[in-house]
């Protein structure tokens, strides 16, 4: 049972990267969702024992951890943003040297295990080469079969599916989710993609603290009804975001798929009502924090599509 | 923005970046106590004969700062220019700013060499604070009456120095390492830089210097050595020009040094402008991240090969599995997988292998290139080669480690990997210990590989006739059991820092300042020993094998050492646990820090590592308490200055009655370093006055029975100083016998520091004498007791005839010859010498004892003894550590000719036996005791003979010389006395060097004594022979060397059966004497002898009652063709002092056949040619000299057969170009 309770982090500048942040999770995957700064790699590098909170706690089993990280760390399996390796070792050396500073044990030798885990990453090919000759999403991998290692009780990956191509991305989706049956994943990110294919449960974070906590399906659940989506030339996409809330705009050949969030039922002409997804619910609630906060609103999601 | 503009915003950025540097504001403050210490006259610089700091040398002067310059640059700024230049690319690559930077309209060149510019000028800031600290010091804080060291303000003195001996080294020692930055990426490659740089320079460049070496090489070496320090040295400081010239002289400098200094500048510009090429090259080729920004997108990695396909998907099988499970990771296991991914990540970096045959060559080199007594070549033993390779080793192996450690530390960071390391369940302090560990595995790297080195030298050198064979067990000794402490302490300090500071800069600041501090503390020590570090405070072990001995190597230090070592290895943990609280490997709280720094929080904090610090405050104490209790201690130091408090006024010039006899019984136990000793002295009053009062002195610091007239006797102690009353006056012609016995430990307790030892009772050997009231009672007062630096007074002024009449012997007791009978019991496996001969010898319950009487009258006695070898020869014994018998051969030939020939030249030997005694090298020197020699194993046991330098058969034949002067013949007290002892036995070695092994051993012998004396005499302070009296810098040579060769130009002047005869007479005339001579004594009874007594008194007037020394030059020499033969023009000048005649010759060939090499006579080529002429030149004259030669003549010199003490010598020779 992890408990996060009334976490607050305040760096030097003074910059509050967490303001009371609480959460409770026992077992599955926990999607931390959240922009850029909301606090999601301030909170999972606490949850790892890598940064002492302001005030707060995180309780493992009802006890603090903050004060005494070891207790966390030997039940942890953690993946963060942005790592490297030793560049001169080979990926199965590396793999194997973290093998045993996690203490992680198996049937048929820490060898064996590491071309298991390597095999399971899709890495077995590249096991005996030198990490330093790995491409982003090797080394992405690598970290991957790394932070699963050792069976943990905890397992925290801090935006795991950058850099991965869409086949990969699946591969660790099937291990991710093999991990969480029986364990507690804290998935952080801000692809809204992985949280909907993933998570049964996601806590929204911005501007430090938690402005949902929620299932997906209840999240969509509650906006059933609300989304239509139309095609809008580019030149009147202004008047449309001023008029109704877009959530999402797609740009395709040239035209602006626009998907809007309506509640009283009349939607622009020409828009149909579509089934509401996982991030039409996510931009809903962060562009309705910043009008909260009296910040400007952000924009819609836009992109481009071929 | 404009280029320029652009190339001034990178270069602000450098420089804003590297002045908030810690390791810059070490720097300064280092820097800046040394400026403060030269202004307090407090921190000198030496070199040859000049000094600069002390007394009356400026310190202002350009000479001195440029000396200041050019060494501080080079000891210190290039270890910091080097860093801060060489790592700015390799920053920048670890901050991730490359891309963004690089996507600007930033230039390559451009921002490379705005880089440089601000890496430069911040070092540029710090140098010239340091100089304007330096100028302030100086001129605003140090004036005032007491500072004879401070000159005139001259902002030139400074300036100019700065321009020609630094900033040509700030651009080379930055420019170089900054393009191995940009070229490698390599942090190490950048510390390789500096640490070859300052092997080069000070361990070779500036203090390899030969007196043997070649001109053109040397003038090389000039040129070549970065800090500019060898042209100054060898242009201006090595033959001293007075302290007058170097307070005043600009030092301007020649065209050929100055050429070399713009060329330094220039290599490190074009390495700059190499850099700048390089990355701009790595652009185009479009691999922006990797080259020029250093690192590789992804963190560190290349991307995958072009075509290279991915590797399949595959299915594989679920988690559960592989049957994984988690336990706590074991802390010797997790150390042992660090450790071993530390040393693997280390093996393969080429880098190290750049080190280590760099330490080891430096290493062995500086061993091998060693020179002994007379620019001797040394005999490289194993023991000799452990402990020659200590310093050196023990402080490259630091700074490597400091480096290696401090990016090991660094690397999780910079490589990405500390996320996941550091979430990992391991324990700190296995993490810590596992790093600290396979960084030691590297010195132990480079330990090996010098130890393999070491063999192989041995090895080969004893396949190819060398007798020394290799052992291990010094190596073992020394660095197993010593050295590796050391590195294992040191890792665990620079860790400790790094976990404090979290800043690689601010690690190198701190331990670079330490290191310096450190061996600068033990540099001075060489000069002052009080500034040696204490054993409590010498982490490094500095100096700790320099009394190492073959025959016992621990012996004199090894309690003092071991608890040295213990304190630092007990300091392991203290600093490992303070490294795993500091470590930081969960990013601290700022608001929590506070809260930890509460009174309450940090006494908790102490109290749990008090466990800790308890073994080495123990330890600490113990060496600091045992210190000050010992021999060397305070406590000593206060009763040696009470003893003299005391009794100075009372008794300085107290004349003694004759001591006539000695009987004396030393039971030794050189295991504990103790003795039992008794006897008697049978004191007789020779004088015609009475003695109501007779002082003796005695500090063997335990009580003495004594008695008077073998009644027990209670003499009034005066800290030392015995007063006995007899009940009547001790009558002229009367005697009484004064009886002692007490128990001796020789040396007492623990020593405070490193330090040889002249006397002492240890297992290896025994060495006592008659000077020291540590070991026996002394007649009288012994004024030197109790002086130091706070109560040094000066050296009495003697009136120019203050040696008519009787004078007081400079040896021995005082009054007439005594007779000794000493008996000697010790282990029977020890073999003790003294004065005489011996008479009993017997062996009981596995004691020797020996009875040795003076079969003659002597004057001094002394005992040695030792576990010993021994090697007869006609008349004479060698006593030799039984594995030193490499040289036996040569000394006991020595020792037989010298007994044989001076026998014949000055007076016949009157004693049965002259024996000579090795006693372990705790001290260097040789003592000639009637009939019983003392000689140190290292200086001529261990050193090697050459054609340039006999040692061994030089010191014997100097010691064997003062069987008769100083012996036979005792000098007296006075300006000039010692030269009767220590001038003729140098004058009687080049007698012998002629006499056994010819022209060319002579001739290298003399020239190796004037090379010495050139090299150290002290212009300023030198007297006339005639009134050296040993109280000023450089008498020491002026009265061994000078001395023995004006004697030896005296036999030019007077021939050489004349000046024999005179000498025989002049023995013969006061070696029974009461009077005891001086050199005007001497040159009074030669006089009689000499053929030309004009010429003799033209002669001693410039040579014994003046201070002149020649020095010539070759100029405008030519030769032409005449007829058959060959006419050789030319002139020669005498810029030096004093008139002589002398010989210019025209040679062809070499004059030398190899044939007679080391130990035989001298063979003369049979091709070698010569014709010579002879000219008379005074001071400052000049002359025109022609020589007609039947052969083609290869070179013209003065003074072919080295027959007039010269300056210089090396350039009175002029070679014809092929």
């Amino acid at each position: 049972m992890l408990e996060i309770r009334n976490l607050v982090k305040v760096y030097p500048g003074p910059v509050a990267a967490l303001q009371g942040v609480s959460l409770e999770a026992s077992r599955g995957m926990l999607g931390l969702l959240g922009p850029n700064g909301a606090g999601k790699t301030t909170l999972m590098r606490i949850v790892a024992g890598l940064l002492e909170p302001t005030s707060g706690a995180v309780l493992l089993d009802g006890e603090d951890v903050t004060g005494d990280p070891r207790r966390i760390r030997r039940q942890l399996g953690y993946l963060p943003q942005s790592f490297g390796f030793y560049p001169h070792l080979t990926g199965a050396a590396m793999l194997r040297f973290l093998l045993v500073l996690k203490g992680v044990q198996a049937p048929r030798g820490l060898k064996h295990l590491a071309a298991e885990l390597l095999e399971r990453v899709n890495l077995q090919d590249a096991a005996k080469r030198k990490v330093g000759t790995y491409s982003g999403g090797m080394r992405q991998r690598l970290g991957i079969a790394q932070a699963l290692a050792g069976n943990p009780r905890i397992v925290v990956v801090d935006e795991p599916t950058a850099g991965l191509d869409p086949e990969e991305r699946l591969r660790f989706y099937r291990l991710l989710a093999e991990m969480a049956e029986d364990r507690l994943v804290l998935l952080s990110t801000h692809i809204v993609e992985d949280i909907a294919v993933l998570c049964p449960r996601v806590a929204v974070l911005s501007g430090g603290q938690v402005l949902a906590d929620t299932a997906p399906g209840d999240a969509r659940a509650r906006l059933e009804g609300t989304i239509f989506e139309g095609a809008v030339a580019k030149e009147g996409l202004a008047e449309m975001e001023r008029r109704f809330l877009v959530t999402q705009a797609v740009l395709i050949e040239g035209r602006n798929r626009v998907r809007v969030h309506v509640r009283d039922g009349r939607p622009p002409p020409g828009f149909e009502p579509i089934p509401p997804s996982l991030e039409d619910a996510y931009l809903l609630l962060i562009r309705n924090q910043a009008s909260k906060n009296g910040q400007p609103a952000p924009a819609a999601a836009e992109r481009a599509e071929s | 923005m404009t280029s320029l503009a652009r190339w001034a915003a990178v270069a602000r950025r450098e420089l804003s970046s590297a002045l908030r540097r810690p390791s810059y504001w070490f720097l300064l403050g280092v820097l800046g106590l040394t400026a403060f210490g030269f202004s307090q006259g407090n921190v000198t610089i030496s070199s040859g004969e000049a000094t600069a700091g002390g007394l009356r040398s400026h310190i202002t002067s350009a000479a001195a700062q440029s000396m200041y310059q050019s060494v501080l640059i080079t000891a210190m700024g290039v270890w910091f220019l080097a860093i801060g230049a060489g790592l700015v690319l390799i920053r920048d690559a670890e901050l991730r700013v490359g891309e963004i930077v690089h996507g600007t309209r930033l230039t390559a060149r451009e921002y490379v060499w705005g880089s440089f510019a601000g890496a430069v000028a911040a070092f540029g800031i710090i140098w010239g604070l340091n100089l304007g600290l330096s100028a302030g010091f100086n001129h605003v804080l140090a004036t005032g009456a007491d500072t004879p060291h401070i000159g005139p303000f001259v902002p030139g003195n400074y300036l100019i120095p700065a321009l020609l001996f630094g900033l040509p080294q700030i651009l080379f020692f930055a420019g170089v390492p900054f393009f191995l930055g940009a070229w490698t990426r390599r942090p190490i490659v950048v510390f390789a830089f500096p640490v070859a740089m300052v092997l080069l320079i000070l361990g070779f460049l500036v203090t390899w210097s030969p007196s043997w070496l070649d001109p053109a090489i040397n003038r090389a070496l000039i040129l070549a050595d970065p800090s500019g320090f060898r042209w100054l040295n060898e242009t201006f400081l090595k033959l001293d020009r007075g302290v007058d010239f170097y307070n005043t002289a600009p030092l301007p400098p020649d065209m050929g040094f100055l050429l070399s200094r713009i060329g330094l500048a220039g290599i490190g510009l074009l390495a700059v402008e190499a850099a700048a090429r390089n990355t701009a090259r790595r652009l185009l080729e479009g691999d922006t991240d990797s080259v020029v920004i250093g690192f590789r997108r992804g963190g560190g990695e290349t991307t995958r090969p072009t075509g290279t396909p991915e590797p399949p998907a595959t299915a594989g099988g679920t988690l559960r599995e592989l049957g994984m499970r988690t336990v706590p990771p074991g802390f010797f296991a997790a150390v042992h997988a660090i450790a071993r991914t530390e040393v693997r990540e280390l093996l393969v970096r080429p880098w190290l292998y750049l080190f280590v045959p760099l330490i080891v060559w430096q290493s062995v080199s500086a061993s091998l290139l060693a020179l002994g007594p007379f620019d001797s070549p040394l005999l490289v033993t194993s023991g000799a080669m452990a402990a020659g390779q200590f310093n050196t080793l023990s402080l490259l192996v630091c700074i490597l480690l400091l480096f290696y450690t401090v990016e090991s530390l660094m690397k999780e960071r910079t490589q990405r990997l500390a996320e996941i390391y550091r979430a990992t369940p391991v324990g700190t302090g296995a993490m810590l210990l596992g790093k600290t560990v396979g960084n030691v595995a590297v010195a132990g790297v480079i330990l090996g590989a010098a130890l393999i080195a070491s063999w192989a030298i041995i090895t080969a050198r004893h396949l190819f006739g060398n007798p020394v064979g290799f052992d291990l067990w010094p190596f073992a000794a020394a660095w197993g059991g010593v050295m590796v402490l050391t590195f294992v302490f040191w890792t665990a300090f620079v860790t400790a820092a790094f976990a404090l500071f979290r800043n690689r800069y601010a690690v190198y600041g701190l331990g670079l300042a330490v290191v310096i501090y450190t061996v600068y503390r033990m540099t001075v020590a060489q000069f002052q020993v009080d500034e040696a570090l204490s054993w409590v405070t010498n982490w490094l072990a500095w100096n700790a094998m320099a009394a190492w001995s073959d025959m016992g190597a621990f012996s004199l230090h090894g309690h003092a050492l071991l608890l040295n070592r213990l304190l630092y290895l007990s300091l392991v943990p203290l600093l490992l646990v303070l490294a795993v609280r500091w470590f930081g490997r969960q990013e601290f709280d700022a608001t929590r820090i506070l809260y930890r720094l509460r009174p309450r929080a940090l006494l908790r904090s102490g109290l749990r590592l008090l466990p800790f610090a308890v073994p080495p405050a123990v330890l600490a104490s113990m060496l600091f308490f045992g210190g000050r209790a010992g021999y060397e201690g305070p406590d000593a130091d206060e009763a040696a200055k009470d003893y003299w408090r005391r009794n100075v006024a009372t008794w300085t010039d107290f004349r003694m009655p004759s001591v006539s006899h000695v009987d004396l019984d030393v039971d030794l136990e050189p295991p504990v370093r103790t003795a039992s000793v008794s006897g008697a002295y049978t004191f007789v009053n020779h004088r015609d006055h009475a003695y109501p009062e007779l002082p003796i002195t005695a500090r063997p610091a335990a009580p003495i029975e004594w008695t008077l007239d073998g009644e027990p006797h209670e003499p009034d102690e005066r800290a030392g100083l015995f007063v006995f009353t007899p009940e009547e006056p001790l009558a002229p012609g009367g005697s009484l016998t004064v009886g002692f016995r007490y128990d001796l430990q020789h040396p007492r307790g623990l020593s405070t520091r490193v330090g040889g030892r002249r006397e002492f009772i240890l297992d290896p050997g025994v060495v006592l004498t008659g000077f020291s009231p540590t070991f026996v009672p002394v007649p009288g007062y012994l004024p030197g007791i109790g002086v130091d630096r706070d109560n040094r007074y000066d050296q009495r002024e003697y009136p120019d005839d203050f040696y008519e009449g009787e004078t007081e012997p400079a040896l021995g007791w005082g009054g007439q010859p005594l007779t000794t009978r000493i008996r000697i019991t010790a282990p029977e496996e020890y073999t003790a010498n003294s004065v005489g001969r011996l008479v009993s010898e017997e062996v009981r319950d596995g004691r020797r004892t020996v009875v040795w009487e003076s079969d003659q009258p002597v004057r001094l006695f002394n005992i040695v003894a030792g576990r010993y070898a021994v090697k007869e020869g006609r008349g004479t014994a060698i006593y030799y550590h039984p594995e030193h018998d490499y040289n036996i051969e040569e000394m006991s030939a020595a020792l037989d000719a010298a007994r044989v020939h001076y026998s014949e030249w000055f007076h016949p030997f009157p004693w049965e036996l002259l024996k000579l005694s090795e006693f372990p090298a705790y001290a260097g020197y040789a003592q000639g005791f009637p009939t019983n020699i003392t000689f140190s194993e290292g200086i001529g046991f261990l050193t090697k003979s050459d054609p340039r330098a006999h040692a061994a058969f030089a010191i014997v034949a100097h010691e064997a010389a003062h069987q008769w002067w100083g012996n036979i013949l005792t000098p007296g007290r006075g300006p000039g006395g010692n030269i009767l002892s220590e001038g003729m036995a140098h004058y009687a070695t080049i007698l012998l060097h002629e006499e056994v092994h010819g022209d060319r051993h002579r001739i290298e012998f003399t020239k190796r004594i004037e090379d010495g004396y050139g090299d150290a005499r002290f212009v300023d302070s030198e007297r006339p022979l005639v009134k050296t009296d040993g109280s000023r810098r450089g008498d020491a040579t002026v009265t061994y060397d000078k001395g023995g060769w004006v004697m030896w130009m005296l036999q030019q002047e007077m021939g050489r059966e004349n000046i024999l005869g005179g000498l025989r007479a002049f023995i013969d005339a006061y070696h029974a004497s009461s009077d005891f001579p001086v050199i005007q004594d001497m040159l009074a009874v030669l006089r009689d002898f000499a053929p030309d007594p004009e010429a003799f008194d033209a002669f001693t007037a410039q040579w014994f009652f003046a201070v002149v020394v020649p020095e010539y030059r070759l100029t405008g020499v030519t030769k032409e063709r005449a007829g058959r033969g060959w006419t050789v023009r030319g002139t020669v000048e005498n810029p030096g002092t004093g008139r002589m005649t002398v010989a210019v010759a025209a040679t062809a060939n070499e004059r030398w056949s190899d044939v007679g090499n080391a130990g035989t006579r001298t063979v003369v080529s049979p091709s070698y040619r010569d014709a010579r002429t002879r000219v008379e030149l005074g001071a400052s004259e000049s002359a025109e000299f022609e020589i007609v030669t039947t052969f083609d003549p290869e070179r013209v010199l003065v003074d072919p057969d080295v027959l007039v003490l010269q300056l210089r010598r090396e350039a009175a020779v002029f070679d014809f170009p092929e």
